[in-house]
């Protein structure tokens, strides 16, 4: 492979490696399974690098690799327990900032994201990333008005889900 | 408030509380293998061919194969072989053509779709396999029955004692069991591959299209 290629892949995806992070953040719930699912993006990412023309901005394409692994290409891996180890694996969140019962809500609204299935956490992943219906509608290959759609069904679910 | 308002405003506080994964790390990660259900479906696929190629080759060079280029069925055999390569090549090319359209830059629905079509390819090779084999199978009986001495010699003295019945019942239950092995295995084949492999991607290729209705 080329040396140049590898170290300029390599640099922007530290500097991005955030976006990574947090698609992991949502498919995932126990640091193993997290560190596991972080490989696999970057796998898939590296292999695609070279077609990557730079026309699209690296994080628009990396958001798109990102979720296609999460939904579809990655299969767990067998240390992957499947059970909600949440409780055990929240990052820590600065005490300071968020008084207890804003915490404790934050708590509970990550479990409920974990409840929905691949494509709402998509959907989800890509509303908290503050992308428009645009890009998420040409992410998941879906139409603007579906995606709208979805996304207040998605709204309403989590409400259930925290309000039964 | 919404509630995906109060995560959105956690979300971009997190950036700072990931663990960092350094440039030496990612070096390391990128000359790990890949583990997608994608280099799963393409190994999984070429077990699929090599094991009919196999079958295929197998039969050929059986004794019972031997004996049986020695009855007069070139007019049959021949163009039944040639039929079955010709395809052969052209489901590979199919599957290869399919394979290479794969990837992980498209949309999620995209991806899926093409993943479905590689797997369908193999599929239909397989279903088309399955019936070239009983095809084969009665033709291969009936030119049997038709030339070979020592089964139409075993035919008729079934037939002088009121056996006829009862002889090709038994040669027909022995074939069928001798198929119904074959249909055991893709059984099995399917059973890994669409149970264990695609349940997931099936799932939300299902997800997504009920979006669309």
């Amino acid at each position: 492979m080329d040396k140049e290629l590898e170290h300029s892949f390599v640099a922007l995806l530290e500097e991005h490696q955030n976006i990574v992070h947090k698609v992991c953040r949502l498919y995932t719930n126990h640091r193993e399974a997290h560190n596991d699912l972080f490989q696999e993006i970057t796998i898939q990412l590296w292999k695609a690098y070279p077609k990557f023309r730079g026309d699209a901005k690296f994080s628009t394409w990396m958001y798109r690799v990102g979720l296609n692994t999460a939904i579809t290409l990655y299969r767990k891996s067998k240390r992957t327990v499947n059970t909600y180890e949440l409780e055990t694996f929240q990052f820590k969140i600065k005490a300071e900032e968020y008084d207890d019962t804003e915490e404790q809500q934050l708590k509970l609204l990550y479990q409920a994201v974990h409840q929905l299935n691949d494509i709402e956490k998509a959907l989800v992943f890509l509303y908290l990333e503050e992308k428009d219906y645009r890009e998420i509608s040409e992410t998941l290959g879906i139409s603007e008005v579906n995606a709208r759609v979805k996304m207040n069904r998605i709204k309403n679910k989590l409400r259930t889900i925290l309000n039964p | 408030m919404d509630e995906l308002e109060l995560l959105k405003k956690h979300w971009k506080q997190e950036d700072t509380q990931y663990p960092h994964v350094s440039a030496n790390a990612i070096y390391k990660m990128i000359l790990q293998r890949s583990s997608s259900i994608v280099k799963w479906i393409f190994i999984i696929s070429l077990l699929e061919f090599a094991l009919w190629t196999a079958v295929t080759v197998f039969l050929k060079d059986h004794k019972s194969a031997q004996h049986f280029d020695r009855l007069d069925s070139d007019y049959l055999i021949i163009p039944l072989t040639v039929i079955g390569y010709v395809i052969l090549i052209y489901f590979f090319y199919l599957f290869y053509k399919n394979f290479r359209r794969i990837s992980v830059t498209d949309s999620a629905k995209v991806l899926m779709e093409n993943i479905l079509r590689t797997r369908r390819t193999v599929k239909n090779y397989v279903v088309f396999n399955l019936g070239f084999m009983v095809l084969s199978t009665v033709v291969v009986l009936y030119i049997e029955f038709d030339q070979d001495t020592a089964l139409i010699r075993k035919t008729q003295a079934a037939a002088a004692n009121g056996e006829l019945f009862m002889f090709y019942a038994k040669t027909i239950l022995i074939v069928a069991g001798v198929l119904a092995v074959f249909a055991g295995i893709l059984l099995f084949f399917y059973w890994l591959i669409y149970g264990l492999l695609l349940r997931k991607l099936n799932r939300n290729y299902r997800e997504l299209k009920k979006l669309e209705m």
